[in-house]
């Protein structure tokens, strides 16, 4: 059986994605997922090794035939999303704000709209030096990265039965909607990256409730701390609100953003090493020999 | 007169600039991460009024529904599933596009009108101005929906100032899209140049007037080296300091607080719309 854990923070910017890398690094074995597939960062900090990309398709689109269309109009009064318009000299036109619902396509009286595939990015497996890396670039602007994350998650699963990986550790996208979902269905266990800021506070309770809606357990790592008792203290109350246990507190040090630059991350630093090592104890996930 | 400010990467400081943007020009404020809202808490408006945001979700009629499931054939989304001979709906799913009602040969489809989340509007002493925060349901698809419906209330002709929503996708193009000057917020990391150029993609795109900020710069090499193509657009680095950490983890606007800041926007931004 795999075991999945989820790194997400509601609040972005709050460190998920050097938090997934430092303990991806230290495992014995592991299949990585990028679920941020809108801004997919976990590559930049593994050396990976690409094997394959494959295109993925969104919701399709609308597409006129002009040759058919008389130009009545029906379409656009049908359309819920304004994607449909009519230039001067008659000519209907659908712009990329359709949602692929195909109600224009079912009420057209001369059959003139079709729905066509719409490319919204890629998806890639690669390999990294403990397991392997499954990761997309959704094309900027495109919508429904939700689809996207389910693809991204189904691939890694496949890798970890084929290969026989008992954990599969995803990387997940800021925000509370619909991707954080698509990131957190069926994961055994979530690790909340918690700012110390009222933001990172005020986050951290609407990822909690999501949690809690999908009654999976939850763990909290307070980053960047040591500014303000106050808020801290805040965090840690609604963590014990919320049934988060707190396993690990990282302060705030410019040398973690320094060491992010040379792409290195907290496991790779000598005086972190120890809270990751320790992260991984609590989450029952096995350390690199 | 709209300003949009987006960054690609979460935490770049989107807020941080925003909030302090309609602090300098006492503008209207709009916050559109709308499933991670957090600008409240720089604004600290005193709010009068929730306004529920709903979009259309059909109801079967039991008298006339036969269970023939076209319906859940036809919906592209998955919002319905069909049990025996009764048609349920996953309310999260639906985009209220119309099509179920249209196919159903029984008519046996209506509409009524369900909650994709809530617009709290209030007066800020902060900035003297109205703010106005998007709250979308916790889990739900349609955030792009909400930010649209938002958009639409913003009367164009006074000054406003557009909080926008991480990442690259379609939520970030519909807190764009009604800019005439969008903020583009760098944090000059290897993330934070990644996010930043494919949203720098789309805004060329679209044909919009941008301006960077830099914000949490360490050393400037990277910085300067970034800007060096972008001169014209590069307004202002802040860096990562104490100082400027600690009051924003505690809800100050950086631009109150600190006088380089306010002169900094106020001077370029300043500029930027008397061309505008």
């Amino acid at each position: 059986m795999t075991r999945q854990i989820a790194i997400l923070s509601g609040k972005g910017g709050a460190g998920k994605t050097s938090i997934t890398a430092s303990i991806i690094k230290m495992m014995d074995s592991v299949v990585a997922v990028d679920a941020d597939v809108n801004a997919s960062n976990l590559p930049i900090l593994l050396p990976y090794f690409p094997q394959s990309t494959s295109a993925y398709y969104g919701m399709d689109i609308a597409k006129v035939d002009h040759d058919k269309c008389t130009g009545c109009g029906l379409c656009l009064s049908t359309c819920q999303f304004d994607a449909i318009s009519q230039s001067e000299d008659g000519k209907i036109v659908i712009d990329s704000d359709c949602e692929g619902c195909a109600a224009c396509a079912f009420v057209c009286p001369v059959n003139a709209i079709s729905m066509a595939e719409r490319k919204g990015g890629d998806w890639y497996v690669s390999s990294i030096n403990n397991g392997h890396l499954v990761h997309a670039d959704l094309i900027p602007g495109e919508d429904n990265s939700g689809k996207l994350i389910t693809k991204v998650r189904g691939a890694a699963s496949a890798i970890a039965k084929e290969k026989n990986i008992a954990y599969i550790v995803i990387d997940g996208p800021p925000g509370t909607s619909c991707q954080a979902i698509s990131s957190i269905t069926g994961v055994d266990l979530v690790l909340a990256v918690v700012e110390e800021s009222l933001s990172g506070l005020s986050d951290y309770r609407r990822l909690a409730e999501l949690v809690q809606k999908f009654s999976i357990p939850h763990f909290v790592l307070l980053n960047k701390a040591g500014f303000s008792s106050e808020v801290e203290g805040r965090i840690i109350q609604a963590a014990d609100e919320f049934d988060g246990k707190i396993i690990a507190r990282i302060p705030f040090d410019h040398k973690i953003p320094q060491a992010l630059q040379s792409l290195q991350s907290l496991a790779d630093m000598p005086e972190y090493k120890e809270i990751i090592a320790k992260l991984l104890e609590e989450m029952k996930l096995p350390l690199k020999d | 007169m709209i300003i949009s400010v987006v960054s690609g990467k979460g935490g770049a400081g989107k807020t941080t600039l925003a909030a302090s943007i309609a602090q300098v020009f006492s503008a209207e404020f709009y916050d559109l991460d709308v499933d991670a809202p957090n600008a409240e808490y720089f604004l600290q408006p005193d709010f009068s009024k929730t306004t529920q945001v709903t979009q259309p979700v059909p109801v079967f009629s039991e008298e006339l529904c036969d269970g023939c499931g076209i319906c859940t054939k036809e919906c592209r989304f998955h919002a319905l599933y069909k049990i025996l001979n009764t048609v349920y709906l996953t309310e999260a799913l639906c985009h209220g596009c119309g099509l179920c009602e249209k196919v159903c040969p029984q008519q046996a489809i209506s509409y009524r009108d369900a909650s994709v989340g809530d617009i709290r509007s209030g007066y800020s002493k902060r900035t003297d101005n109205m703010v106005h925060i998007g709250d979308l349901m916790i889990g739900s698809t349609r955030g792009t929906y909400l930010i649209s419906e938002m958009v639409k209330k913003i009367d164009g002709e006074k000054l406003s100032v557009i909080d926008g929503p991480p990442g690259n996708s379609c939520a970030a193009v519909a807190a764009i899209k009604p800019a005439d000057l969008v903020v583009l917020v760098v944090e000059p990391t290897p993330f934070g140049f990644h996010d930043m150029q494919q949203t720098e993609q789309i805004v060329r795109q679209m044909g919009k007037n941008y301006l960077i900020v830099a914000n949490k710069a360490m050393g400037t090499d990277d910085v300067d080296q970034f800007f060096q193509d972008r001169t014209k657009k590069a307004i202002l680095t802040i860096p990562l300091d104490d100082r400027y950490h600690k009051a924003n983890l505690q809800g100050e606007i950086l631009s109150q607080q600190f006088s380089e800041i306010h002169t900094g926007l106020h001077a370029a931004i300043s500029r930027e719309l008397e061309k505008l």
